[in-house]
């Protein structure tokens, strides 16, 4: 054998690796995969493919740009690619950093762009937001061991937060975020059990209606105390109920998955193992921190940059009311089921018409859209949950990696959904391949750019189809003492702040749920339930067939037209910044201006002057008006704030409160 | 009849001098240069025929003492300053003259105070009179109403740099000129307190500029002058074109004239991003406790097309001052003879001038 790379034996050892990772993420046989078949249709999609390149690069020890990583490619094409990156040769974009290790795993490190719209939420900080961005569910559990259920559960949720840093984390009023030791006082998140074994009907149902009350309405909040909330209803009948709230700030829709499994795997045996974690979140925060100082993250955010200003608007959706006046303490929730045997025809017939479940999903969205708004050019905001391939353990991490990304979606007239879901692919994958920079950010140019406060992607599509492949073993179903899971009886809530509508595809066993999320303040419930019924009967008939093949049914016009005089949700009245420039007034605003220049950095000599305007975000401005609060004695929330963010708006918002509070 | 010398009449500034004393009425004019046809031509413009040219070298005594004879003022628009310091202003001054310069620093007028002729005893002799140096000491004085807890000035845009003023701009660095990223804090020169502003936003400038801190020696003056607790100066740039260019001469060495296309060419891409426009921006703090109202005015800001110009202009008000007999004789800067209000005044309704707010 000889060393050299171009050795058949290493190009073997090559092309067998690769067929072992294929095996192991498709659930193949290795020696069986064919070599020109994508890794698509073989079962693979956006997900795994993440997964994929980051065992590449584990065990091969080849960085594969995030561009390359399609869910076309070959095994064929992979083993090119590979051995043209191990030879350095076109190494066009491979992520710029290395995780490292941080020396000190309880040192704090700051938010990631989504959790720091979820903070500034919970500080009213803007319209559509609530005192906790979290998600509750509940599911019913039979053949419970009443005695042993309860200390099983703590027993598996204590290990679990050992294993899994974040279960331990908090946030600072600051805005950073750190993990407690696990010997220090409240860091480990305890379950509360109610004993309704002996409890009558009338008194079981009274009792899970305050539960699901309180905790749908109340999330955990990690600025002070653990982001997780579980809880344990013993009923008559060795029945049972499993509680569980989730603060967004700290897990993402991946860990909440992760979370239930491990906690099921650990609560089911005693003697259960968690592969160690060579990562944590921490660690790859601050690897990403580090990412903006590369040439890689600047060509992103140039290419997105460059975008921006043909940039589409949300859909324009008909209001009820301006989100600006709804004060919603739930969203609402609409949602159905694709049974097992169609979400199995469905997941095959977008493979043979090339296109991941997820493609076809936003398509089905968008086209649904279309029609509720009547216009076929909208912008979308996509919850993502690829974490970037820094460790092969990331999957397996519990944090909040969660990020948002931009779609515009365009349709085209005259074209069947098979064309069309092939378009929206090609710019998602085409998106998604500059995704260094997150959605966060860009927004935020975008509302800069814009010069508006009002949300800029509050229409969200979020898909977590093909997760549970990536993640390895499916979802156990019996947790020991805890009994057996009925997924059939689940509830669920989510609360996340700037959205007005939500829709979210996911699997649960052999089925795909569909779900709708909104703000029903906003919209004509009538609306809602004739959308929701298009988007079921249009996923029925891509799961049948026929879907595919027709030409999509589409309004004539692109972009939404001027000004009609109604409200939607494209068109949000901006309030008047009425404020005449000139120098700061009085000595409050001039201590507003220093107070600016010291946390922005740069001159502020106008009162007119706007704080996002002068490179202020969102967590900048809580920053600011808490430091406001303690030299002046009251500050006005970020949400009164973002009505007239400028230095005399602020002034008066100040003096305002100053003046109440006097009287 | 009083007869006024404008030595360099034919450039860029002295021209403006030129028109500006002849819509004054000030006197006759002797416009004089090295090339007798532009200045003649400069003469031609005005029908009046109060202006006559005349051919003069500054570098001929013989020559500039004729050229000074005669006159009741002598203007400098003639350079580069650097060189020129104190000469012209001494055969002017023995000529009986009164002396302007549109330029001159500090070291032009050390230059004349250190071995001072006995004509300045009766005479006046006032550098500085330009755009900066000049009203970027002066106009900042309206602010101070009443103690000043800090002062920020902020002068610059984009503008034409001339083969002479790039010569000037190279070679004013030391600190007989001014400091880099210096600030004025509590009586004394702070070295290395600020940081240059990359693409920030400021009242009166398009878009985002970068702005360079440098503490010129004439608001170091005009801080310890008003007693201001701190003053920030900074020069504005609407690209990193000629910072770039001058770092990269200043790196390089050797003799200035090498470096000067690359400082004009710079200045020309300048204009080619924004357009030509020339900011005077000032923003005073009140110390604390102070009365606010609409006679204390926190913020001043001049704007004009053409800084050269607008030089010219205030070497033309100055003459004016000069010949009213308002400014004392004596070596002097402009900044610190001139009446703030007055000269404010006279620019606002002057047409270079494109706003002119103080409030
Ligand atoms: N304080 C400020 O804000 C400010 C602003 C702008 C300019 N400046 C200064 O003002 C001065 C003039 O600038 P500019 O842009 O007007 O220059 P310019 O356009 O080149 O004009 C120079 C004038 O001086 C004459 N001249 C040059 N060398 C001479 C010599 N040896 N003897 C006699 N006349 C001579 C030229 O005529 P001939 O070539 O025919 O001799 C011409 O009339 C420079 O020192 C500049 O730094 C100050």
């Amino acid at each position: 054998m000889t060393p050299s790379s171009s050795s058949p034996d290493v190009t073997d050892s090559i092309e067998a690796e690769l067929s072992r990772i294929w095996g192991e993420l498709l659930d193949l046989d290795p020696a069986g995969i064919p070599p020109d078949t994508g890794f698509l249709r073989l079962g693979g999609d956006s997900v795994l493919a993440v997964r994929m390149s980051a065992m590449v690069r584990k065990r091969l020890a080849v960085e594969l740009a995030l561009s390359d990583v399609t869910v076309e490619i070959t095994l064929d094409h992979l083993a090119d690619l590979v051995r043209r990156r191990a030879s350095g040769e076109g190494a066009a974009r491979a992520l710029p950093v290395e995780i490292e290790r941080r020396p000190d795993p309880s040192a704090s490190f700051p938010l990631m762009p989504l959790q720091q719209g979820y903070f500034v939420g919970q500080h009213d900080g803007w319209e559509l937001s609530y005192d906790s961005a979290h998600f509750y569910g509940d599911v019913g559990l039979v053949g419970v061991d009443g005695d042993e259920a309860a200390d099983a559960l703590e027993d598996a949720l204590t290990r679990l937060a050992l294993h899994q840093p974040m279960l331990r984390a908090r946030i600072t009023p600051e805005g950073e975020q750190y993990v407690l030791p696990p010997d220090s006082p409240g860091a480990i998140p305890r379950p509360r059990v109610y004993d309704l074994r002996e409890a009558a009907p009338d008194e079981v149902e009274a009792h899970l209606r305050a539960v699901r009350n309180e905790m749908r309405t109340t999330g955990p909040n990690p600025l002070d105390g653990p982001g997780l909330d579980i809880r344990l209803s013993l009923l008559p009948g060795d029945r049972g109920r499993l509680h569980t709230a989730m603060s967004l700030l700290t897990l993402d829709g991946w860990s909440a998955t992760l979370l239930n499994r491990e906690l099921l795997t650990l609560a089911a045996d005693w003697n259960a193992v968690l592969a160690p974690l060579g990562v944590d979140f921490g660690d790859y925060v601050t690897s990403l921190g580090r990412l903006r100082d590369t040439e890689a993250y600047a060509a992103d955010r140039d290419w997105w940059w460059e975008r921006l200003d043909g940039a589409p608007a949300p859909p324009a959706l008909p209001l009820h009311t301006d989100p600006r006046d709804v004060r919603p303490t739930t969203m609402g929730t609409r949602e159905d089921r694709l049974a097992a045997e169609r979400w199995t025809a469905l997941r095959e017939r977008c493979a043979a018409h090339g296109v991941t479940p997820s493609a076809a999903m936003v398509t089905a969205f968008g086209v649904v859209l279309a029609r509720w708004a009547g216009h076929r050019r909208m912008l979308l905001n996509s919850l993502q949950l690829n974490r970037l391939p820094l460790h092969p353990d990331i999957h397996r991490v519990i944090g909040a990696f969660a990020t948002t990304m931009l779609l515009p979606v365009e349709l085209e007239r005259g074209r069947t959904f098979t064309e069309l879901a092939g378009d929206v692919q090609r710019t998602f994958t085409e998106h998604a391949a500059h995704n260094l920079v997150s959605g966060v950010e860009v927004s935020r140019e975008l509302a800069r750019r814009r010069g508006t406060t009002r949300p800029i992607g509050p229409v969200v599509f979020q898909s977590t189809l093909g997760m549970d492949a990536a993640m390895g073993e499916r979802q156990a179903e019996s947790a020991g003492p805890l009994g057996e899971l009925v997924f059939d009886d689940f509830h669920h809530q989510l609360r996340t702040p700037q959205v007005a509508l939500e829709v979210r595809f996911y699997e649960v066993r052999e089925e795909m749920a569909i779900v709708f999320s909104l703000v029903e303040e906003l919209f004509d419930a009538d609306q809602v339930d004739a959308a929701f019924t298009d988007l079921l009967t249009l996923i029925g008939s891509l799961a049948d067939g026929p879907g595919w093949d027709r030409v999509v049914e589409l309004p004539a016009v692109g972009d939404p037209e001027g000004a009609t005089g109604d409200l939607s949700l494209d068109r949000l009245p901006e309030r008047g910044a009425d404020q005449q420039e000139g120098p700061p007034a009085d000595e409050l605003e001039q201590r507003i201006c220093e107070l600016w220049e010291e946390i922005l950095g740069v001159p502020v000599l106008d009162r007119a002057t706007g704080f996002f305007s002068l490179g202020g975000d969102s967590l900048l401005a809580v920053r600011a008006l808490a430091r406001i609060a303690k030299e002046v004695g009251t500050a006005p929330s970020v949400r009164e704030f973002l009505d007239a963010p400028t230095v005399a708006g602020l002034a008066a918002a100040v003096r305002a409160r100053l003046e109440g509070s006097r009287r | 009849m009083t007869v006024i010398g404008v030595l360099g009449g034919s450039g860029t500034v002295g021209r403006v001098v030129v028109d500006r004393l002849t819509e004054y009425g000030l006197g006759r004019l002797r416009v004089g240069g090295r090339d007798l046809d532009r200045a003649a031509a400069v003469c031609r413009a005005f029908p009046q025929a109060t202006a006559e040219p005349m051919r003069v070298d500054l570098h001929d005594p013989q020559n500039l003492r004729e050229f000074c004879t005669g006159c009741d003022v002598v203007v400098n628009c003639a350079g580069p300053s650097y060189q020129v310091l104190d000469a012209v202003a001494r055969v002017a001054l023995a000529a009986g003259a009164h002396y302007v310069d549109a330029a001159g620093d500090l070291a032009a007028i050390d230059a004349l105070e250190s071995a001072p002729p006995p004509e300045l005893d009766e005479r006046a002799a006032v550098f500085s009179a330009g755009l900066m140096p000049g009203l970027s000491g002066l106009l900042p004085r309206l602010l101070a109403t009443g103690p000043l807890a800090r002062l920020d000035v902020y002068v610059g845009g984009a503008a034409r740099i001339g083969e002479l003023s790039a010569v000037d701009a190279l070679l004013t660095r030391g600190p007989q000129f001014g400091t880099a990223l210096a600030v004025w804090r509590d009586g004394r020169i702070v070295p290395g307190a600020l940081a240059p502003l990359r693409a920030v936003t400021l009242p009166g400038f398009r878009g985002r500029v970068h702005a360079w801190p440098f503490l010129s020696v004439e608001t170091a003056r005009l801080a310890a002058d008003l007693g201001v607790g701190e003053l920030r100066n900074y020069t504005v740039y609407v690209t990193e074109a000629i910072p770039r260019a001058l770092a990269a001469a200043w790196a390089d060495g050797g003799p200035a004239e090498r470096h000067v296309p690359a400082v004009v060419a710079a200045a020309d891409a300048d204009i080619a991003a924004t357009g030509p426009y020339y900011t005077l921006l000032f923003q005073a703090v009140p110390a604390p406790g102070q009365p606010a109202g609409p006679d204390r005015p926190r913020r001043l800001l001049l704007q004009t097309p053409d800084s050269y110009a607008l030089s010219g202009v205030v070497a033309a008000i100055t003459v004016g001052e000069l010949l009213e007999g308002r400014i004392k004789p004596g070596a002097r800067a402009a900044a610190e003879c001139l009446d703030a209000a007055d000269v404010f005044a006279r620019l606002t309704g002057d047409p270079l001038v494109t706003a002119a707010e103080l409030h």
